[in-house]
């Protein structure tokens, strides 16, 4: 094979891989384009097939953050109910994953590992088929309509991979850290609070990040178990605007775009100490 | 002192889990509990709750009054039904279709005949037959809800594209197969001038209602009425029924092979063929209310001047096409703890004058169910309204005939299965013919229905 023919198939791999990268990147950014775009057009525009908005104005945004449209009355209420039981159900997360996986990994319990498979097992059930169960077992409770329950289901839903991912990472951890502060005199919460959780800080984000975005974006169980305007979530509040054959989609487009950025920052905040964990502490000889 | 402090820690724990986990508590005496189906405009939800103030303030009984969107109300009395824990009362858009039928056959609703009676002889006489339904129990048929609005099928049509295309108002057929024929005409005069436009907008997908809702208007208009009888019997092997099958799945398929009906349009759910319309994309399109022209309302000249509603054609020998009429209801589901609450409120609630304030709220996209209000209220035929008056005389003054999963709910199977929606995408998009297609169908539907005998 000579030099040029060399260089030319290379330049066409790295051509290939361009256009299939770029490929890639229009497929994943164009329903956000699409959603930024239809934001920012007027309502009568929405259906137009322009490429970019003829006329963009940041009207559909204005009414969003004055609730200015009668099914975003409740808008920041909710959104107000979204964090606190996306907050909620990350907090509980990974107390239980953290705290179960410590207990499997570092306390040695006995048949400690078929309680990290077990939990796993429990997502051979689809959520969706879980549904109505959880809704008889939240009504019976007096839980109905209550954030609480909301909650716990997701609780329910995310605690099994917690488990699973942070005993896998614990593994890594060596277990000389444990041993010599234990030599030093620190307790077992000791340990779990000073050793082990700084250094599982990346699968914390991680983990959080997921529990987060999995009850910030709940639909399903969102609307069966909450009713009324004062406990809805954003997710089902917004589906309210699908309930009409003519939706005013810039505005329904401008509450998803708000509704997505308190996610999207708590990870870009978190984000660094995902790779900083790990070189957070170590022995040193 | 360690152990026991655990002990004492878990023990307390669990006594807190108990306390959270304390059964339901009792519901205070006259309260109402109420799912409703969200309206389309705040009015009509305003509507509601002011009329439930007012009934708070007569009786002294509270209500606890949720609204949900359509497809939530029905998952959500699925999963009470199937709990067994329900609310009191319910309405939905949509729950004389999904859940009333079955429900009623398997006798889990509440007989609201007594509701009925106050009212009974205001009511018309379709609306009447579409809140009777079988009872395999009690092997009888009686009323399980109220009816409180109604709607058929109309059709929108934009009057600046005929017109481009050379026609007014009046070259529009009355006939049916001459109306669909006429649109084709249409996308062909537009296509010649370079607009890249449907002639017709009609959803063709094995989804949602819109397709079937079409199917059975063209069922009705070429003879096909009675595939099902008001006793609920099926009449599958009629050649009559046969034939009006074939010739609807045959007049629905054909443009949409030759290129008259957008390509997406298999794939439509109820919400596209509006979207269609509203971007200019199709020239006419069919809808179970008048809600496309009436979501315009605030744009004058749209509303005024550039859309068109008609009601469906005449059958082809000119005699006018009895419209199936979609009765929304309120109904008792079976363990609802207040049902004399929920009968009382419904007795104040279908009152006419009450009723027509509440309908008069949602823009007139639903039309009465008694003619007593478009006879007692001009509001509803004023002339100076193109839309509102051609809806009410297509639901109250021509001939209209109930649902058939209303004659057996074997039918509502029928329409969740998406029979005839999938007899046509046989016929679109795996070359089969209409007869063996109308065939299939009538098989599949004889199956469904043995599951359901009525006496």
């Amino acid at each position: 094979m000579s030099a040029g023919h060399h260089v030319m198939r290379r330049r066409l791999d790295q051509t290939g891989a361009i256009a299939l990268g770029l490929g890639l990147v229009i497929w994943t950014i164009l329903p956000l384009y699409n959603m930024v775009m239809i934001s920012l057009e007027a309502k009568e525009d929405v259906f137009a097939s322009n490429i970019m908005p003829q006329a963009p104005t940041l009207d559909a945004f204005r009414t969003v953050f004055d609730e200015g449209f009668w099914l975003l009355a409740n808008f920041w209420h909710q959104m107000g109910n979204s964090f606190f039981i996306g907050v909620a159900v990350t907090v509980i997360v990974l107390t239980i994953g953290s705290l179960t996986s410590f207990a499997i990994g570092r306390m040695r319990i006995r048949y400690g590992w078929l309680l990290s498979n077990a939990a796993l097992t429990t997502y051979v059930i689809p959520a969706s088929f879980l549904a109505i169960p959880f809704y008889g077992i939240m009504k019976r409770y007096g839980l109905d309509n209550n954030a609480w329950a909301l909650i716990a289901a997701e609780v329910t839903f995310a605690t099994p991979y917690a488990i699973f991912i942070f005993t896998q990472y614990g593994g890594s951890i060596p277990r000389e850290l444990d041993e010599a502060a234990r030599i030093d005199g620190a307790s077992p919460p000791r340990i779990y609070w000073n050793i082990y959780l700084p250094l599982m800080a990346p699968a914390l984000v991680a983990i959080g990040t997921y529990a987060l975005l999995l009850s910030w974006n709940e639909y399903l169980y969102a609307f069966l178990l909450l009713s009324s305007d004062s406990t809805l979530t954003v997710p089902p509040g917004l589906g309210k605007f699908l309930n009409s054959d003519e939706a005013p989609w810039n505005y329904l487009m401008a509450a998803a775009i708000i509704y997505a950025i308190p996610p999207v920052a708590i990870y870009y905040t978190f984000r660094k100490h995902m790779s900083g964990g790990l070189t957070a502490g170590g022995v040193k000889g | 002192m360690n152990k026991m402090s655990r002990r004492t820690m878990i023990g307390s724990a669990g006594a807190a889990v108990a306390s959270t986990l304390r059964p339901r508590k009792a519901k205070a005496a006259g309260t109402v509990t109420i799912w409703w189906n969200q309206g389309f405009y705040q009015a009509e939800d305003q509507a509601l709750k002011d009329l439930v103030a007012e009934w708070e303030k007569a009786t002294g009984n509270k209500v606890e009054l949720s609204f949900l969107p359509v497809a939530d109300v029905t998952a959500k009395i699925v999963s009470g039904m199937t709990m067994g824990d329900v609310p009191d009362l319910v309405y939905s858009d949509t729950g004389q279709n999904l859940i009333v039928p079955q429900a009623a056959w398997n006798d889990k609703l509440v007989d609201v005949s007594d509701v009925v009676a106050t009212q009974q002889g205001e009511f018309l006489q379709a609306a009447l037959d579409s809140a009777r339904f079988h009872n395999n129990v009690t092997k009888k048929r009686d009323f399980y809800g109220v009816p409180v609005k109604g709607a058929t099928l109309m059709e929108e049509v934009w009057r600046p594209m005929i017109e481009e295309a050379g026609y007014k108002d009046a070259d529009i057929p009355k006939t049916q197969d001459a109306y669909f024929d006429f649109f084709q005409e249409v996308q062909k005069k537009l296509r010649a001038k370079g607009k890249r436009i449907y002639g017709l907008g009609y959803s063709m997908a094995t989804k949602e209602a819109d397709s079937g809702n079409l199917f059975h208007a063209f069922l009705e208009a070429y003879g096909g009425d009675g595939i099902v009888t008001l006793d609920g019997k099926l009449h599958a092997d009629d050649p009559k029924v046969r034939q009006a099958a074939i010739t609807a799945l045959e007049r629905l398929t054909g443009p949409f092979k030759a290129g008259f009906v957008p390509p997406g349009a298999i794939n439509w759910g109820d919400v596209d063929n509006n979207n269609a319309f509203y971007a200019k994309q199709i020239v006419m399109t069919p809808n179970a209310t008048i809600s496309i022209a009436v979501a315009q309302m605030d744009k004058k000249d749209q509303y005024f001047k550039e859309i068109i509603t008609q009601g469906v054609p005449n059958g082809n020998d000119g005699a006018p096409v009895a419209s199936l009429l979609g009765v929304p209801l309120c109904f008792i589901i079976k363990g609802a703890k207040n049902v004399d609450g929920a009968k009382d409120f419904l007795k104040y609630f279908i009152q006419p004058s009450r009723l027509n304030n509440y309908l008069k709220q949602a823009r007139g996209r639903w039309t009465p169910v008694m003619p007593s209000l478009i006879k007692s209220d001009p509001w509803w035929l004023d002339s100076a309204d193109p839309h509102r008056p051609v809806a009410v005389r297509q639901a109250l003054i021509t001939p209209t005939v109930p649902w058939f999963q209303i004659r057996n709910p074997a039918y509502a199977e029928v329409n969740a299965t998406q029979v005839w929606a999938q007899a046509e995408a046989n016929i679109t998009q795996h070359g089969m013919s209409a007869e063996k297609a109308a065939d299939d169908a009538l098989k599949q539907i004889k199956t469904i229905f043995e599951k359901y005998p009525v006496g």
